[in-house]
């Protein structure tokens, strides 16, 4: 199969609608853990578009999840708002965060940008950590909502695996588009891109705010999924998840993400029932990625795939 | 053919701290005009092209106008888009996109579709990147990614994104450096046919002096960051002092 077809909205449809089917099946154990993937695995694509198309590696992607989940949660909790307008005022805070600190971030490249990223999500943090008034600080805000708005586990499960295929597949959308030619374009050769007519900078404010609103919604997601938000939603921890979720999956490749959520969040499950220094398994497991196969498990199973003689377009360099 | 200039440059000055890279340097292209840009290392050729392209800002004083229009110190993306294209001196290419897909992306600003979510502007920049794609013998790799060429052929793409583009002026840092001989002058007849047949006015810098001699209409030599001599082919070919400035570098490599 091609990248292509591998990206068609028919198969990422039908493969959600499979999954959503499944889920109904599971019992509620094990459809939280689906739900905890999904999440998961929407937030690290959103991470691994920005790093593999947009060539911008953020170190603060969490702002955006916190600022998904914050926007939710205190429009809910102490506005009082209906939560369906809450829902939708979460993904939006993300997106004028990213429209700010993006505009900012740009403005530098390579380990700068990761910096600049760093140092947005470092406030956005500290304020939700020290707003005390407004965010309950560490406390978080807790108990304004029935977790999952009181839907069964399957239930938020489906809803959010329907909502994951469907950024995925706008994603999809966007990489085969003019805009992700562009935004390819100019996270490759800055220089060359703008010598064609591009403006760099605008083209990667697009990529940076695309991302950091489906990290809005991821955020949001979580904030439903435990009714609850705490600051460490923008903290440097989930950010780093996701990096080692981009990285297992294969960061240079379109579901990099969301393979590496299942493994990542698989792992820090079961692992962790048999063995308290799960931690320890994961950082071997990236070790051994980047030592061995550097493009990851997608890298990998393409090179399985090619091996069998498939035709398939390689777009991994190692 | 009109005789109004196509670019007027006037003292193009830069300095790095203390070391002035150009000291004040003039030139005027006429349309159509073939025009080499020749001279030792070092002598500043290099980053002429690039306070012309914008990826430089050149020092105070110096004015660029490009179709009688002032675009002194306005951004590479602005000046493309006024028709002002460039290729570099190591060609730059989208490696990882497609061969077909990096003159499609090339051909997007200038059809106004740079942020467009439809695929449709795409489908309708395919059929001329495949006929440029066809005219530089690359069409058997169009769907290869770019990353997979040769040399040679990299550049020959970089050449075929910008003048799919179709500018008025072609600004070329050393087209032919790193390739065969016969690559060379195969290269310089497809672009020199370009050219002609959409009126590119044509600005190169080259080492190779047969390539020079046998493609431009006439030749600038740089000293120093300044404007050594200036004329036809016959002219420079007689100028002793050119000889000199040249004789005395020629067995350096370009840098």
């Amino acid at each position: 199969m091609t990248k292509h077809h591998l990206q068609s909205p028919l198969l990422i449809g039908g493969v959600a609608l499979a999954l959503i089917a499944g889920a109904m099946l599971l019992g509620p154990g094990a459809a939280l853990l689906l739900t905890e993937v999904a999440i998961m695995a929407l937030f690290a694509t959103s991470l691994g578009f920005l790093v593999n198309y947009g060539h911008m590696v953020s170190f603060g992607h969490a702002a955006y999840f916190g600022l998904g989940a914050y926007g939710f949660a205190l429009t809910a909790a102490k506005l009082g708002l209906p939560l369906w307008l809450a829902v939708a005022l979460g993904p939006l805070t993300a997106l004028v965060g990213a429209i700010v600190f993006g505009a900012l971030c740009v403005r530098l490249s390579h380990i700068y940008l990761a910096m600049l990223t760093l140092a947005c999500s470092e406030i956005v943090f500290t304020v939700l950590f020290q707003a005390h008034d407004y965010t309950g600080g560490d406390n978080g805000i807790t108990n304004f909502m029935k977790p999952r708005f009181g839907l069964t586990p399957q239930m938020y499960a489906a809803v959010c695996i329907g909502i994951l295929a469907l950024c995925v597949a706008f994603l999809a959308r966007v990489v085969a588009s003019p805009l992700g030619l562009a935004i390819q374009a100019v996270g490759e050769e800055p220089h060359r891109a703008a010598a064609l007519g591009f403006s760099p900078r605008t083209v990667q404010l697009t990529a940076f705010v695309i991302a950091g609103t489906l990290a809005g919604i991821a955020g949001t997601l979580y904030s439903v999924f435990h009714g609850n938000a705490f600051p460490d939603y923008a903290g440097i921890g989930i950010t780093v998840d996701a990096l080692v979720m981009v990285v297992i999956g294969g960061v240079k490749s379109f579901y990099g993400g969301v393979i590496g959520a299942v493994i990542y969040v698989l792992l820090r499950t079961f692992v962790s029932r048999a063995f308290t220094h799960w931690e320890l398994v994961i950082g071997l497991i990236l070790i051994a990625v980047v030592l061995i196969f550097p493009t990851g498990v997608s890298g990998l199973l393409q090179k399985l795939g090619l091996s069998r003689g498939t035709k398939s377009e390689v777009q991994v360099r190692t | 053919m009109s005789t109004e200039p196509v670019l007027v440059a006037r003292n193009i000055n830069k300095k790095y701290g203390g070391f002035v890279a150009l000291g004040g340097v003039d030139l005027t292209l006429t349309p159509g005009e073939r025009r080499a840009i020749i001279g030792p290392n070092g002598a500043g050729k290099s980053t002429f092209i690039a306070v012309l392209g914008g990826q430089q800002a050149g020092g105070p004083g110096g004015t660029v106008h490009f179709a009688g229009r002032d675009i002194s110190g306005a951004m590479p993306q602005e000046i493309a888009r006024l028709g002002i294209a460039r290729t570099f001196q190591i060609s730059r290419v989208f490696r990882r996109l497609s061969v077909l897909d990096n003159v499609r992306t090339a051909l997007l600003p200038g059809a106004g579709r740079a942020f467009a979510l439809s695929a449709a502007p795409l489908a309708r920049v395919t059929e001329p990147a495949m006929q440029m794609l066809a005219d530089l013998g690359l069409s058997k790799v169009a769907h290869d990614v770019a990353d997979t060429l040769s040399l040679g052929d990299r550049k020959r793409l970089e050449f075929g994104m910008v003048l799919a583009t179709k500018p008025k002026l072609l600004l070329l840092d050393e087209p032919t450096a790193g390739m065969g001989l016969n690559e060379r002058r195969g290269l310089m007849e497809l672009m020199v046919e370009h050219a002609g047949r959409d009126k590119i006015t044509l600005l190169f810098v080259e080492h190779d002096i047969d390539i020079v001699f046998r493609f431009a209409d006439r030749i600038t030599v740089m000293s120093r960051g300044k404007v050594f001599a200036e004329g036809t082919p016959a002219e420079i070919g007689a100028n002793k002092g050119v000889q000199d400035i040249y004789l005395g570098t020629e067995g350096a490599p370009h840098a």
